[in-house]
């Protein structure tokens, strides 16, 4: 019988050491003197610009925040689950893209009532387009702390080289279709004859964003503009579809978005332009020998726009009032310090900053700005992230040639159309 | 110990009974039983991590993946995976096992040699081969290449895309998984082929057989139970496929290699719709039980002859 | 002669075929000590002109983002204490299954057994929302204890254990010796060789699993190796010395094993129609 006895004593320590794990661990902690919780993804240079801004934000008022960098690769994962069971942080990133998808589930806390108590803050100051971009519902519930639209990147020594400049023998970045077409053109060099360009005009890069830039500017969208229908089979955006395949295949300015790195070509100065993030400005930047300048898009069709992000400061829901009073001092803090954050390689979104000669002097982050007011965001619907897949796979289908931009877009229609459908 | 009287004594007998399932049946109930029911359950429920409510929808989920086009391609693809890997596989398995019987020298090394493979993970099985499958600098377009130029074939080799091309992607990695698994099969090939009496085959020669003969009238339909097993084994196996294409493509190109596991996968850890991933989930189980009852039915069958 | 030419072409297909299913491993381990200069190049080095360790000194530094050892050991700990606890708790109610009356016992065997045909995949998303509900993910529990329900075990150890003759049962029994005596004294000693089946079956499996952990977890020092490569995969497809070094790393453990207990493995496979 002592044996028995013994192997229960070893079963019931096991089922001990099992229930041990099981403690629930503490959601939002009340506690108002523990630090500030802040999740973000700014694994670059940006994070040491932003771990900077932390720094000052503690010395100055003496609260504590621990900064938590998570690869943007599985930030959303873990912020999802830490949101869905506990854990969450205080304060923490969302792209305006994906603001809907969450809000649609009552995670955020809104910020409404904490923006009206706080007498000093202009929420006029803040550009509209991108301040209704952290809204759902009526509700404020993101406030966002840059934007970063794309731009034109260009290779100043190509340009030169190619006697692209102006009368003050600058280089001179396109501003429309048949100017950019010219100039791209020019810049597809075949130096040893063998039929293959060795440096490109121009190359499409992250084929989704730059195709947003496109159908926009052709007056198209991803979606009606209640959000219930698929619209990218529509004319405008086959329309744009094909003019990015005729830059591929007819005006042959651009090498098939296939088994060539176009970011690094142009890094290494195999491609003359690129239209790139402002995010992407530490990349060129640390290049050695890369002489570049930065410039709007130009305008591929009759209407003004460019695709862009921003970064939104969310709080989740369940915060307790102390918390959130606090963490909106942190919020307000950041968006007042956005200059600084700038310097990382992003644009501000208040008026009054933007206008600063300090500003100024961030050529790059200044050019690109200039499309601020009509920056355009991916559908701010909960489910822009679930229709991503299918318009990537048809644009890839397209600019590879594999199927024509109607066909492509039609699948893709079809299949978005199915999810807006299910409830 | 003191003599216990009779239904005492079962009583003590089943009181230890049960202390000793009872570790074991804990964690059977809440880790397979409990999943099992309740995957059932959530896949009736709209079902979203996020969402405070989770509301039932009945068999809306189940509807809406007949509609659902992605859904019958993972189907298609799956099945196509299953239709490249399975008789192939077997094939080579049976091969092998075929020339592993014929009594030859060193047998144990060539036996350990085809079994490596199996002891494998999934993950480092696709690293190798990913590099293996390198349009560029991989071994196989090299050792292809290298071939073409012995036999003087006409034109210049073209790289094969293997993974990059959506119609060479699912061969590519049913080539892999064959390589992968072989030998597991091959084992049990070899213990069926080693369990055919040799009086057999001495009595077909006395008769004249050819060894095709032999092969087709005394090998193939003695080695049936084995070859039952290991077919539907696969079967069940290659409906389930998964970490290949997860780590190798993600399911491209152009969802050339989407699988049905892989689907689910997707709906329930990237978008976090739980509901409709038990959904998938639910339908898969259904076909592999219905393949495990086939199973079932031929050894049956088998049985009554 | 003709015969001697069939074994001379049987031969010769055995062995392409052995170097074939060989290449892919063998180019592994090579790959794993080749400089980069000697990776990315129109000929195969398979004798690598400059051998260097430089990979495997690579990924110490990288501790930090790829914590290879911590995988390792993770892995190791996962596959070992989840093989010893399952075959502990999968004999034990094997033992009762095949020696103890009890009400309801088999109907529950009946139960259990029927769950064989249930693929992991199917309970992979209640698995992960009980581990939640739990507060077990990211932690230990959740990469060995889901794994511990497994029917297997108890199936294959009872079908063992009955073939086990009850006279010396009966013997001990009437010295005095109780059932978890007899559990411990005879019916484990006896059963070594399923035992040890079992036990490098549940290794290799725990060892090489790939989709539990991938769910289960999400924090990078809770990875196990085979989810951890996945991860090197991603972040460094142009450096495949390094990926390819943590690669001979995951294989190494289950090597050695499969070189040592090779015969226990073969008999093995046969023996449960698992394939590793």
């Amino acid at each position: 019988m002592s044996r028995l006895c013994r192997l229960l004593g070893l079963m019931m320590v096991a089922g001990a050491l099992l229930l041990a794990g099981c403690s629930p661990r503490s959601n939002l902690r009340s506690d108002p003197n523990a630090e500030i919780r802040f999740w973000n993804g700014f694994t670059g240079p940006d994070g040491a610009t932003m771990e900077k801004i932390v720094k000052q934000f503690e010395r100055e008022t003496g609260i504590r925040v621990k900064m938590q960098i998570i690869p943007w690769g599985t930030y959303y994962d873990k912020l999802v689950l830490s949101l869905a069971y506990g854990d969450a942080p205080d304060v923490f990133i969302c792209h305006a893209n994906r603001i809907a998808e969450f809000a649609r589930y009552g995670v955020f806390r809104p910020l409404d009532d904490l923006i009206a108590a706080d007498r000093g803050f202009r929420v006029d100051d803040i550009l509209p387009n991108i301040w209704q971009a952290g809204q759902y519902d009526g509700k404020q519930v993101g406030l966002p702390l840059d934007c970063h639209p794309q731009g034109l990147y260009y290779n100043l020594k190509l340009f030169r080289e190619a006697g692209i400049v102006d009368a003050q023998g600058n280089p001179k970045p396109p501003e429309t279709w048949d100017e950019f077409l010219e100039t791209a053109r020019k810049l597809t060099v075949d130096k040893d004859g063998d039929g293959r360009p060795d440096q490109w005009g121009f190359a499409f890069t992250w084929l989704r964003t730059n195709w947003i830039t496109f159908i926009s500017q052709h007056g198209g969208s991803i979606l009606s503009e209640d959000l219930r229908r698929a619209a990218l089979n529509q004319p405008p955006a086959v329309r744009a579809t094909q003019q990015m395949c005729d830059i591929i295949f007819q005006h042959r300015v651009a090498p098939k978005p296939e088994g060539f790195d176009s970011w690094m070509g142009f890094r290494q100065g195999r491609v003359a332009m690129a239209i790139e993030g402002i995010y992407m400005l530490s990349s060129v930047e640390e290049q050695k020998g890369l002489e570049y300048a930065g410039a709007p898009v130009p305008s591929f069709g009759p209407k003004r726009a460019v695709w862009g992000g921003s970064h939104m400061l969310c709080m989740p829901k369940g915060i307790s009032p102390q918390r959130a009073e606090q963490v909106w001092r942190f919020i307000r803090y950041l968006s007042d310090h956005s200059l600084d954050w700038a310097e990382g390689g992003q644009v501000p979104v208040r008026r009054s900053l933007l206008n600063e000669p300090r500003f100024r002097r961030m050529r790059v982050q200044h050019a690109f700005a200039k499309q601020l007011p009509y920056v355009v965001f991916e559908p701010a619907s909960h489910k822009s992230t679930e229709i991503m897949p299918f318009y990537d796979a048809a644009i890839e289908a397209a600019l590879l040639g594999i199927r024509t931009p109607q066909d492509a877009l039609n699948e893709a229609a079809r299949r978005i159309q199915q999810v807006l459908d299910r409830p | 110990m003191k003599a216990l009287s009779l239904p005492a004594q079962k009583r003590h007998e089943a009181l230890v009974g049960y202390l000793f399932i009872a570790p074991y049946l804990v964690l059977f109930v809440a880790f397979v039983l409990v999943p099992v029911v309740w995957g059932y359950f959530i896949s009736l429920h709209n079902w979203h991590v996020l969402g405070d409510q989770k509301p039932f929808v009945g068999f809306a989920n189940y509807r809406a993946l007949l509609r659902d086009d992605l859904f019958g391609i993972a189907l298609l693809n799956t099945g196509y995976f299953a239709l490249l890997t399975v008789i192939p596989g077997n094939v080579v398995s049976l091969l092998l096992a075929l020339g592993l019987n014929a009594r030859i020298r060193a047998e144990n090394v060539y036996k350990a040699v085809f079994y490596l493979p199996v002891i494998l993970s999934v993950a480092v099985v696709a690293i190798i081969w990913r590099w293996m499958y390198s349009t560029e600098f991989g071994l196989l377009n090299y050792y292809l290449k290298l071939l073409w130029q012995m036999f003087n074939l006409p034109g210049e080799f073209q790289p094969v895309p293997w993974l990059n091309s959506p119609q060479s992607a699912m061969p590519s990695l049913a080539l892999m998984s064959i390589w992968w698994g072989a030998g597991g099969n091959m084992l049990i090939y070899l213990a069926g082929l080693r369990g055919i009496p040799e009086e057999y085959y001495e009595a077909a020669r006395i008769d004249g057989a050819s060894t095709w003969g032999r092969f087709w009238h005394i090998t193939l339909p003695l080695l049936r139970p084995s070859l039952l097993f290991c077919l539907v084994m696969s079967l069940i196996g290659s409906s389930q496929v998964f970490g290949q294409s997860y780590i190798l493509t993600g399911g491209g190109p152009h969802y050339s290699t989407l699988t049905v596991v892989l689907y689910m996968y997707q709906t329930g850890f990237s978008l976090y719709r739980m509901g409709y991933a038990c959904a998938v989930a639910y339908v898969m189980f259904v076909i592999v039980l219905g393949f495990t009852l086939l199973q079932f039915r031929l050894l049956s069958a088998r049985g009554e002859e | 002669m003709r015969i001697s030419f069939v074994r001379v072409i049987l031969y010769l297909l055995m062995t392409v075929g052995a170097l074939l299913f060989l290449m892919p491993v063998a180019w592994m381990l090579v790959m794993s000590i080749l400089p980069e200069s000697e990776i990315f190049q129109p000929v195969p080095h398979w004798i690598p002109q400059e051998p260097t360790l430089q990979n495997f000194r690579e990924l110490f530094k990288r501790a930090e983002e790829a914590p290879v050892m911590r995988w390792f050991w993770n892995s190791l700990f996962v596959a070992g204490t989840g093989t010893f606890t399952y075959l502990l708790l999968s004999s034990m109610a094997a033992y009762a299954f095949s020696r103890l009356d009890f009400p309801g016992r088999n109907v529950l065997f009946f139960v259990v057994l029927s769950t064989l045909i249930i693929p992991g995949q199917v309970t992979i998303i209640p698995v992960f929302l009980i581990l939640q509900k739990l507060h077990w993910f990211n932690t230990y529990y959740a990469l060995i204890v889901p794994g511990l329900a497994g029917a297997f075990g108890v199936f294959l150890l009872r079908q063992f254990f009955l073939t086990i003759p009850r006279e010396m049962e009966e013997a001990a029994l009437i010295d005095g010796c109780g059932r978890a005596g007899i559990y411990w004294r005879i019916i484990l000693p006896l059963s070594k060789p399923a035992l040890a089946t079992l036990a490098i079956f549940s290794f290799l499996g725990g060892w090489n699993d790939f989709m539990l952990p991938l769910i289960a977890t999400n924090e990078i020092e809770m990875r196990t190796l085979p989810v951890g490569l996945t991860i090197f995969l991603g972040r460094y497809s142009m450096q495949y010395g390094l990926v390819m070094a943590t690669a001979v790393i995951a294989t190494l453990p289950v090597l050695v094993m499969f070189l040592l207990f090779q015969r226990h493995i073969i008999r093995g496979v046969v023996l449960t129609g698992l394939k590793g």
